[in-house]
This record gives structure tokens, sequence and C-alpha cells, in this order.
């Protein structure tokens, strides 16, 4: 994994397979590969549901949109949009939360305030 | 302030370093440190990624000019205005006529004006923030890499 974004899965107890991902660094073209290769593993170990937490993201760019694109893909292969049910993103940090914004894709992606509030959302 | 570099995709969060440092020492404002980190970021990833194909010489300047904050950046790579790449397509990806184009508008969402300008050898992409420097600001020339 890269050194700029470190990122730490578990399982969240409950009827559902539900994983958080807890990004910390920056998400950009170096660490995009990171991020897909471990929402991979997690699906392949079970996950329907993935959360991301990226309250510790402190650089989101467009390759970094275009990974969370990928894993809602790899979530709901039968649906190429990001409205994927199965992928939530919880406490964006402000650089991140900005980008969602000026793209345009927190009208399309869910985002929720903590991971409570997301898992109740499923 | 430059820094001239063969750049590759590992040294992006290096080059925001870079960005940071640059406009505090110039004495941007510090609202407009994630924008031009925004923009020097996605400029580099295009160059890296469309205009060389992978690693490449990149070199970028930061300087004051009156109340603006002026980026330039220079490659050695095929000749590509990234502006006149097809526009971004905002709606959700799997109901796009194009992809792509998100970075170039996330550049001209947080840069007040982009000129791009064939050079010699290459590509010169001149990046403008307006009236983020406080007291008329300075140029520092530096060199690294």
């Amino acid at each position: 994994m890269s050194e700029d974004l470190k990122i730490r899965v578990s399982r969240e107890e409950g009827e559902k397979a539900v994983f958080v991902m807890r990004l910390n660094g920056s998400l950009d073209a170096n660490t995009q590969s990171a991020l897909e290769a471990k929402a991979k593993e997690a699906i392949d170990s079970g996950a329907e549901y993935l959360l991301l937490d990226m309250s510790a993201v402190d650089y989101l760019g467009s390759a970094g949109m275009r990974g969370i694109h990928a894993i809602t893909n790899l979530l709901s292969p039968d649906d190429q949009s990001m409205r994927s049910d199965r992928l939530k993103v919880i406490n964006p940090s402000p650089a991140a939360s900005k980008i969602f914004k000026t793209l345009g894709f927190d009208s399309f992606i869910d985002i929720h305030g903590n991971i409570d509030e997301a898992i109740a959302a499923l | 302030m430059q820094l001239k570099v063969r750049a590759d995709l590992g040294q992006l969060h290096r080059i925001r370093e870079f960005v940071t440092e640059s406009a505090e020492a110039l004495g941007a404002a510090p609202t407009s440190f994630d924008d031009l980190r925004i923009a020097v970021d996605e400029a580099v990833t295009n160059i890296l990624t469309h205009g060389y194909g992978g690693p490449g010489y990149v070199e970028l300047d930061l300087q004051a000019e009156g109340s603006d904050l002026v980026v330039r950046l220079r490659d050695r790579a095929p000749s590509f205005d990234p502006r006149l790449a097809p526009p971004a397509d905002l709606r959700p990806p799997g109901e796009r006529d194009t992809p792509g184009g998100l970075g170039v508008y996330l550049m001209e969402s947080v840069m007040d004006e982009i000129v791009h300008r064939t050079i010699e050898c290459g590509n010169e992409l001149t990046m403008t923030k307006r009236g983020v420097i406080g007291d008329g600001g300075s140029s520092v020339g530096q060199k690294d890499g």
C-alpha cells in the first residue's frame, strides 16, 4: 500500500456483511489503485456493504473519485453508475467534502455523519 | 519558487507540499492553499498520465504578480491543451456520454484563468488565482531537484 494513504478495514457486528474502510492520508492518482485493491479484498472476503470513513482524508482528487466509482462497480456490477446503495461515505473531511460538492457527486453518493447513521440507512 | 523534477505519480504528495510551502512563502491567503493544490495535482496528473503516459520532466513555478498568484507548469510531453478536452459530464458515471474530464473541470473551478501555450519542447500551462496575495506579493527564485 502507498505510504501516502493508510487504509484500515474492519467488519461491523450484525446480520449484514458491513465492512468499514478507514482512510487516512491522500486519495489521488497515486493511491487510487491501493484503495481499489483493498476494497476488492474486502468484497472477496464477503463484504456486501462498504462504508468509507473519509474523516482523515487530507486530499481528494478526481482520481480518488474514479477509485470510489470503481468500488461501486465492484459492489454493484450490474449498475455502472455511482448510485450503489451498498457504498456509503462517512463524515468526509473539509478537503474531501469540497470535491464531492464541486463535482456534484454529493447528489448521488450517500454521505452520512457517522457509522451508526449509515448502517441504519442500509 | 521553482521545482524541477522528473516526476512520477508517487511524487504528487511532495508536489502538493511544495505548492503549499511556496504559496505560504509568497504571502498567499491560507484559504487559497486547497485550490492551488487541487489545480496543480490535477494538472501534473494529466501531464503524467495523458502527456507522457508515465514519468516525465515537470517544471513548476509559483510567483506572486501583484495581488495574483501565478502557477506555471512546463513539460516536454507532446503538445496538448487540456482545455480542449471534451467538457466534463457531471452526471453519474454510468449515465455519461463521455467519460473523464473531471480533472480539468476541477482545475477550472478553482482557478480564475488557465492558459495553455505550446513551447519549443513541450507545453506551458499558466494558471492564475486572483486577489490572494495580501500586500502586493513578491517573487522568490529557488531551484530544487
